[in-house]
């Protein structure tokens, strides 16, 4: 039977430096061939995984947030409609615009352009780029857990102490 | 779901504060975004409807700083209290590491409380996630009203996962920094007994009554914001005497303008309390209407409105 604290780690999502570099590898990649401003890969719970290109004055963090809560009342909307999901989601901007491609079952990927480029193009791409990270996602899924990889450290638990009696000073 | 990013050195945890509508789920936020050290939290993002409700969440990006190598970090949302935002409320919900339940101490809002708190079981239990499992710290909000549930009252009702519990008056600042220090410490001592190995951060207590747990359930450490279920009350008469909170205030509505939109920063702290829409006038609009209706509809059928209209 497994626990609750076993089901939790299954759960969790745990990304190593290499797989961060593969990622990056085919966001580079895209955001070449896309001609695209930036590329930012984000979990389902609207954490930022990496990004590619200019990120400067985009509060990353905020963005995360708000294109996983778009991605999920959209998802909610396909399921009323009687579709699974909608996997591609388009916003125009005057000057920029964001397209929102979901990549496997758990990651969003965001590219931020502008009139260089055309949706056409970046819509071809982001296809191809998907497909690619949705690869690299499903080895992550299927490898077995690294003994004692995904470790914090020893002193993880009294370092945290700290930091939460430093931050919380009513 | 928390994220463990070994390429950024990054952990990253996912808050919810939950609770019924007007409760103060939004208030906390905000009295977090004011109390917070400087440069420790992005900007306050609210998704809310014209009357400043939230509509679909409210979002708060807490940078917790290093914890053992790793940048530590959390994003606080709320979810819309109103009974008819289940669908929202739920997918704010998804991948939550840990739930602040925000009850409102008021006399005559239990059934309200207890409504939303079946509801967050419900929407847990729909995610696969089990409450009595789930990290979770009630707020006894609003002690400062005159006409309130003893917190004993409030227990017995309300905290059947024994979880620990916190009196605020979040208006005012208080109580909302150890509630989410609380919780912060539970979803960071769930990660450490999986992926650390070292001391204990926080615990949820073992369950046992009150009486027995108190001050020895609790982990080391957290004596001054021991939960209010394991340890004695902060009277209300000290609570009113200690020190308010001052904060600068920002003007409502204040837009902050980012790529492609705006952004909404919301006030700090003692917001003035939002006004619940009242439904007494419609009721004599609508009478009013329905009197208009049946007078016309007997004037029609007894041929008199034709007599009046010929003159």
């Amino acid at each position: 039977m497994v626990s609750d604290s076993d089901h939790l780690r299954q759960k969790r999502v745990v990304f190593y430096k290499e797989d961060v570099e593969k990622i990056n590898e085919v966001l580079n990649e895209f955001l070449k061939l896309s001609d695209s401003k930036c590329n930012i890969l984000i979990d389902k719970e609207g954490h930022m995984v990496t990004k590619a290109g200019t990120t400067a004055g985009i509060d990353l963090q905020s963005v995360s947030a708000l294109v996983a809560g778009s991605y999920a009342a959209t998802r909610e909307m396909a399921r009323l409609l009687g579709e699974d999901e909608f996997s591609v989601l388009f916003h125009q901007g005057r000057k920029d615009s964001i397209q929102l491609t979901l990549v496997g079952d758990r990651t969003i990927l965001a590219t931020v352009f502008d009139e260089r480029t055309t949706i056409g193009m970046v819509r071809l791409y982001a296809k191809e780029a998907s497909e690619k990270l949705e690869e690299i996602f499903k080895g992550i899924k299927n490898r077995p857990p690294r003994e004692g990889g995904d470790d914090l450290g020893k002193d993880f638990g009294d370092s945290a102490k700290g930091a939460l009696d430093f931050f919380f000073v009513d | 779901m928390v994220q463990i990013n070994f390429a950024l050195k990054e952990v990253n945890c996912k808050v919810v504060y939950y609770g019924p509508g007007l409760s103060g789920k939004t208030t906390n936020l905000e009295v977090v975004h004011v109390k917070a050290p400087q440069g420790s939290v992005g900007d306050l993002t609210s998704i809310a409807t014209e009357g400043d409700r939230t509509l679909f969440f409210d979002f708060l990006p807490l940078n917790l700083g290093q914890v053992a190598g790793m940048k530590t970090k959390f994003q606080i949302y709320t979810v819309p209290g109103q009974v008819y935002y289940n669908s929202t409320r739920k997918l704010v919900l998804q991948g939550a590491d840990g739930v602040v339940f925000v009850a409102d101490s008021k006399k005559g809002k239990m059934a309200e409380n207890l409504e939303s708190l079946e509801n967050l079981a419900e929407n847990l239990r729909e995610y696969g996630m089990s409450p009595e499992t789930t990290q979770i710290v009630l707020q006894y909000n609003k002690r400062d009203l005159p006409e309130i549930y003893t917190v004993e009252e409030m227990n017995q009702a309300l905290n059947k996962w024994n979880c620990p519990t916190y009196e605020a008056v979040a208006r005012d600042g208080h109580g909302v920094f150890p509630t989410l220090k609380h919780l912060a410490g539970m979803v960071l001592e769930s990660l450490n007994r999986q992926h650390g190995g070292g001391s204990v951060v926080s615990r949820r207590p073992a369950p046992a009554p009150a009486a027995v747990a108190a001050g020895g359930g609790m982990a080391v450490g957290y004596a001054q914001s021991a939960p209010t279920a394991v340890a004695t009350h902060a009277p209300r008469a000290a609570m009113a005497s200690a020190p308010q909170h001052q904060v600068p205030m920002r003007a409502r509505g204040q837009a902050v303008p980012i790529q492609g939109g705006v952004r909404v920063a919301r006030p700090a702290i003692q917001v003035p309390p939002r006004k619940k829409k009242s439904n007494g006038m419609r009721w004599v609009v609508f009478g009013g209407l329905v009197l208009l209706a049946g007078a016309g509809a007997y004037l029609h059928f007894t041929g008199k409105l034709r007599e009046l209209l010929a003159g």
